[in-house]
């Protein structure tokens, strides 16, 4: 689980940096900005049943309506950065995708506080 | 990632521009802040329901904000309206919350100018401000 949770921070943290150096250079979301944020949707998804299972394994979180709804959050943020990115065809567009890949950077280590036990 | 020629910084025509910006961070907070305020609501009510009305009020205004920017744009008076209300909230619920912190019984959105938030509550409004009166300027002069 650990090992997955950092996955996902290095994702998060990479869209984020590759937004950001997309709106400095004025270039709009491509297919490589796009597929980092598809790939950080897809690391929540993976995340999210890991959690789940776990869950259902037994000795789950003590607040599991909080948990899954930032895991669903998050996983809203980065389907629904890209979409925008998808349709704004200009630097604000990816700026966009940045601060989505940031703010779910921001809803992994609240979920970290949330479930400690989770990712123990 | 670098080499390709790759559409630069113009907007084309049917883009927002930095608006878009604006409409997903006040989409982010209209979510985050709404289903904060639900929960809390929802379980109990009566630990602190001056605080969670008030996380709630500020759930409706960033629901309003953003519907007003989806539908009107950089030239909603709407939006500039609600912005300026959003701007009083933080200041008014921030001051109150450093003057005396045993005033609302559990933290709100705008407690300590939205410190929860990483103060993005305080500099969100102030950004939409300066945005929407340049904007609205640039286009009535046009």
């Amino acid at each position: 689980m650990t090992v997955l949770s950092i996955v996902v921070a290095v994702l998060g943290g990479l869209t984020a940096l590759l937004g950001i150096y997309y709106t400095l250079r004025g270039f709009s979301a491509d297919l490589v900005l796009l597929g980092a944020c598809a790939l950080l949707a897809l690391g929540w998804i993976v995340l999210g049943v890991a959690l789940g299972l776990r869950d259902l394994a037994g000795g789950g979180p003590e607040d599991p309506i909080t948990l899954y709804g930032y895991l669903l959050t998050a996983l809203v943020m980065a389907i629904g950065g890209g979409w925008l990115g998808v349709f704004e065809r200009s630097r604000w567009g990816s700026l966009v995708i940045a601060v989505a890949a940031l703010v779910s950077a921001v809803l992994l280590l609240r979920l970290h506080e949330i479930w400690p036990g989770g990712f123990a | 990632m670098s080499g390709e020629s790759r559409t630069p910084g113009r907007t084309s025509s049917g883009g927002r521009g930095f608006e878009i910006v604006l409409i997903a961070v006040y989409g982010i907070f209209a979510i985050s802040a709404t289903a904060r305020s639900g929960v809390q609501m929802l379980r109990d009510l009566s630990a602190a329901p001056v605080a969670y009305v008030l996380s709630l009020l500020a759930a409706l205004t960033y629901i309003a904000v953003t519907v007003a920017l989806v539908r009107g744009g950089r030239r909603s008076r709407t939006a500039l309206v609600l912005c300026l209300v959003e701007l009083a909230g933080v200041l008014v619920v921030g001051t109150l919350t450093v003057l005396d912190p045993a005033l609302f019984a559990d933290a709100t959105v705008w407690s300590v100018f939205g410190q929860g938030y990483g103060y993005v509550p305080l500099a969100l409004p102030v950004l939409a401000l300066v945005y929407l009166t340049r904007s609205g300027r640039r286009g009535r002069t046009a």
